[in-house]
């Protein structure tokens, strides 16, 4: 007996986490261990050390009110439920606080994250391999329980798993009664479908969310109930031949107290904190009021906040004086901060630390100046980069302006017009900004794109009388040829990065067609590196 | 201990009725729904011949649970007469999952080997054929299709092989399709509609009496030995105060203004049951007022109530573009609007973009076009999904709320 406990410690420590779906904690457990006992009714719970009601309420800041509803409507042992509909935005602690309540009743539940289980059969695939207690490995090739692919399948072998489960939960209660020391485990299952929202995107969602929903009808047993976990509201949910709808019940966001709560926990200063968070958090919760954003954003700040610190916040409680020069010290950093909140560095943690020495170093208008000028941060060659340009252009500028845009003279006309700006001119100018913005790039075949590439490189190398005479003909000789040389795999290599996409092909031209969306700034700073000049070429300057 | 036992006892009865649909819709008059399908039902047993039905009614009128009922005591009164199989056109809806089902059903209803492997055409065969071995023992097939109108999707091969298979003197079968759209028959195909007798049932929601009844006949405790006698009279005697108070009639009637199925009820009541308190036992009004506001939910109101000040901020700037008249807006339009309009605190591109985005993700607003691969965020088209009216009560909902931005809505609306 104490040998099974053993064994079974690592698949319930695993199957604890809140994030991990049961698929990858069986995948997980599997890896762990070479030889595992088979599994039994047990795995059915969430496992964990017992913990009590106050515990889970004291570990969820501002979510009392929430956990008793889930537990008044998750009701006595054996006692049936109507769906569940738990919503509530992202990071509200929805899926922690619904399996931290399933540890804490001591109930069995077969978990499945919409998000892990992707399609249709993987999620039928999953639910039946937990409640057949099977576990993939290499004995079995890796194969499911059952294969099923259609709806019908999934509800006869649901149905038949599930009696065989109740049936053996019966069984186990009436021996469990005789010894009477375990915690009861009733006889009821609960089936949870997390990240509910996500089916709305599947291929078939429009047959299988009517048959979720009504699987407590189509099932019709009592002891089965069902818990959908999703980050949108019902109303999100459209159908058109409706559904009874289950039970809501909402967690709405953390107020602002909430956070200030949440986000203490865990911290060594519990003063120097508070006191950080007095002149932070405000203006952070103006922009979002997800923990994790929030979480992510502060932690660099309140490094920077402690700074002036000897032991960088470690023990010192803050004293009014102290309180004032921290504050000092910080204000000028909190507004581009905020203006950092959502961005993910794509710098190693190696090179933050030695922009962080560089920053200590400049001034604001030096740190301001170097993100301008800030290089790619990608590779391409000079080819792909001039392609990249005379893509933009096309997409940017309309079609009529070609001729006098890209002659030999290299955009001198464009000069012309600067020094007469006609009302007309100014109409259009503003008219093309506003059809710009709404209607953003636009499409341009691929005959244009290659006339404004071959332009730009002309422009680029300023070729000799010789060279231009030979250019004339069909084939590609002397200079150009470096540049020109495999401009149709350039060209694919830019649309499987994704800065060029190729759209439909026109009906009547039987053409691709060809659009750029990357941003006016990324273009000025491929210009840049090849020292050419952009704006004269653009129609709104 | 025992003091809990009984109580938590009480609240598990009270559950178990409310999910339990055969206790809802017991009704024995003789104008009832239930009395009506028992002698169609049983008159095409006794006389030996075919007949189809429709039960129309709105989703939670107990359709399916007074087939059931019928069913139950027709197995009683009939038990070697009678063979159910039961379809759904969430499942079977396509003919080849249809006829395999029906296949396997007569298989565990007659102790016959199903195969697994048979084809569409062995197991459609199957069909005619066990149809007209019935017949000849003179044992009734009834087919209960719930989700009616989902088969009369497609080919209605199924539905046209049964109906026809049923023009032989020799079955005996009834088809009962089940179905929330009053219509159904207008879907099928005139082959099958000829087919088709044109007998229907209506399953209406109750009235406000006969729902105070149902509530009356969920709520009260048995006076059994099961209860302590005293408990289970003093448990009625508040229940019955409680129905009969108009505080609580008011309520009731807001909530079945919206929707008077019995199945709304029941989510109402299991609600109520559940926030009952183990201490005293008994249930009180204030278990139903609380209930009734945290089932009727908002959820764009409450969403409006969750959102950051930069969120609202972009969900005023599309209205006054919305007011303006400016019928499609981008994200690049909402941000000249929002330079335009907030003079102070504000924020960089990339940070409103992502605040955008999670107004997407909450479906307060959303796109417009259905291609998305080839335009970026930034230009494809977007549209509210909120009303002026909801947008100002979640502006006043919202705690954090500025009242400037409160000022420029109302200058607007």
């Amino acid at each position: 007996m104490g040998e099974d406990k053993t064994t079974q410690l690592p698949r319930r420590m695993t199957r604890s986490s809140a994030s991990s779906s049961a698929s990858t904690s069986n995948n997980v457990a599997a890896a762990k261990v070479t030889c595992l006992e088979p599994l039994t009714i047990n795995d059915l719970l969430v496992g964990g050390d017992p913990i009590s009601l106050n515990d889970i309420i004291s570990s969820f800041p501002g979510r009392s009110s929430q956990i008793l509803e889930v537990v008044r409507h998750l009701g006595p042992l054996n006692s049936p439920i109507l769906p569940l509909f738990v919503y509530g935005s992202s990071s509200t602690g929805k899926t922690s606080i619904i399996l931290q309540l399933f540890r804490h009743l001591n109930r069995p539940i077969v978990y499945s994250s919409c998000r892990t289980c992707y399609n249709q059969n993987i999620l039928f695939e999953s639910i039946l391999n937990q409640l057949l207690l099977h576990r993939k490995n290499a004995a079995n090739g890796y194969s499911n329980a059952k294969r099923c692919e259609r709806p019908s399948d999934f509800v006869n072998f649901l149905r038949e798993a599930l009696t065989n489960v109740i049936n053996n939960l019966k069984k186990s209660e009436k021996l469990i009664s005789n010894e009477m020391t375990q915690g009861k485990i009733g006889n009821m299952i609960y089936l949870v479908f997390d990240n509910f929202q996500l089916v709305r995107e599947w291929d078939k969602s429009s047959t299988i969310l009517p048959l979720l929903f009504n699987l407590y009808d189509l099932l019709n047993m009592p002891e089965v109930g069902l818990i959908f976990i999703s980050s949108t509201s019902p109303d999100t949910f459209y159908s058109n031949m409706g559904y009874v709808e289950p039970i809501p019940i909402y967690f709405p966001d953390y107020t602002e107290e909430d956070i200030r709560q949440i986000l203490l926990r865990n911290q060594v200063n519990q003063k120097l904190y508070s006191s950080f968070l007095d002149v932070s958090l405000k203006s952070f919760c103006g922009i979002t009021k997800q923990i994790d954003h929030l979480s992510a954003a502060l932690k660099p700040l309140y490094e920077k906040y402690c700074e002036p610190l000897s032991d960088k916040g470690k023990g010192v409680a803050p004293n009014q004086e102290m309180k004032r020069r921290l504050l000092a010290h910080i204000n000028p950093h909190i507004a581009s901060s905020l203006n950092e909140i959502f961005k993910v560095s794509s710098l190693s943690s190696t090179e933050v630390e030695i922009r962080k020495e560089e920053k200590r170093k400049g001034n604001n208008r030096r740190l301001e100046q170097s993100e301008e000028l800030g290089s790619l941060d990608f590779h391409v060659s000079t080819s792909a980069k001039y392609l990249l340009i005379s893509a933009f252009l096309a997409s940017r500028n309309p079609a009529t302006l070609d001729a006098s845009l890209f002659d030999s003279k290299g955009g001198s006309d464009n000069r012309k017009r600067k020094r007469k700006p006609s009302e007309k001119a100014q109409e259009r100018k503003e008219t093309l900004e506003q059809e710009l913005l709404m209607k953003g790039p636009g499409t341009f075949p691929l005959e244009r794109l290659l006339a404004i590439f071959q332009c730009l490189v002309s422009v680029a190398e300023e070729p000799s009388d010789e060279q231009e005479q030979n250019n004339d003909g069909l084939g590609v000789e002397g200079g150009n040829g470096g540049l020109m040389s495999d401009v149709l795999l350039q060209l694919s290599s830019l649309c499987n990065a994704n800065f060029i996409f190729k759209g439909r092909s026109c009906p009547i031209e039987g053409s691709m067609r060809y659009r750029t969306t990357i941003s006016e700034d990324l273009a000025l700073k491929v210009a840049r590196s090849l020292k050419f000049p952009l704006s004269k070429y653009l129609y709104r300057s | 201990m025992e003091q809990e036992n009984y109580k938590i006892k009480a609240v598990n009865l009270l559950r178990s009725r409310i999910c339990d649909p055969k206790f809802i819709f017991i009704n024995e008059s003789p104008e009832s729904n239930h009395s009506k399908l028992k002698f169609m039902i049983s008159s095409s047993v006794t006389e030996a011949c075919n007949n189809s039905i429709l039960l129309l009614g709105p989703r939670g009128s107990g359709k399916n649970a007074v087939l059931e009922l019928v069913i139950q005591d027709l197995l009683q009164e009939y038990p070697d007469s009678i063979s159910v199989m039961r379809l759904n056109g969430l499942l079977h809806s396509d003919d080849i999952s249809a006829f395999k089902e029906i296949a396997r059903q007569l298989c565990m209803e007659h102790q016959l080997l199903f195969s697994k492997a048979a084809s569409f055409d062995d197991n459609s065969q199957f069909m005619v054929a066990m149809l007209k071995e019935c017949g000849l023992a003179h044992k009734t097939i009834i087919f209960v299709l719930d989700e009616f109108d989902l088969f009369a999707q497609g080919k209605q091969r199924l539905l046209y092989s049964l109906l026809d298979a049923m023009q032989s003197i020799t079955s005996q079968a009834v088809v009962l399709g089940i179905s929330c759209r009053l219509d159904a028959d207008q879907l099928l195909e005139k082959r099958v509609r000829s087919r088709f007798s044109h007998r229907k049932l209506l399953f209406l929601p109750p009235s406000i009496e006969d729902s105070q009844k149902l509530l009356m006949h969920m709520l009260t405790l048995p006076i059994d030995p099961s209860f302590p006698q005293d408990y289970a009279v003093e448990f009625n005697r508040k229940v019955q105060n409680i129905i009969e108070d108009r505080g609580f009639l008011e309520t009731l009637n807001k909530y079945l203004n919206v929707d008077s199925s019995v199945k709304h009820l029941l989510r109402f009541l299991f609600c109520a049951v559940s926030r009952m308190e183990l201490q005293t036992g008994f249930l009180s009004r204030e278990n139903f007022e609380i209930a009734f506001s945290s089932i009727q939910r908002q959820p764009k109101l409450e969403c409006l109530r969750n959102c950051s000040i930069l969120e609202l901020q972009i969900l005023v700037c599309m209205k006054r573009l919305e007011v303006k008249e400016q019928n499609l807006c981008n994200f690049n339009s909402v941000m000249k609007e929002y330079k335009s309009t907030l003079t102070s605190e504000r924020y960089a591109r990339h940070v409103c973009l992502r605040a955008f985005e999670h107004l997407i993700h909450r479906e307060l607003i959303c796109f417009t076009d259905n291609r998305g691969q080839s335009l970026s965020v930034e230009f494809r088209p977007v549209k509210l999904l909120i009303s002026s009216a909801e947008l100002h009560q979640g502006l006043r909902a919202n705690n954090s709320c500025p009242p400037k931005l409160l000022n420029l809505m109302d200058r607007e609306g």
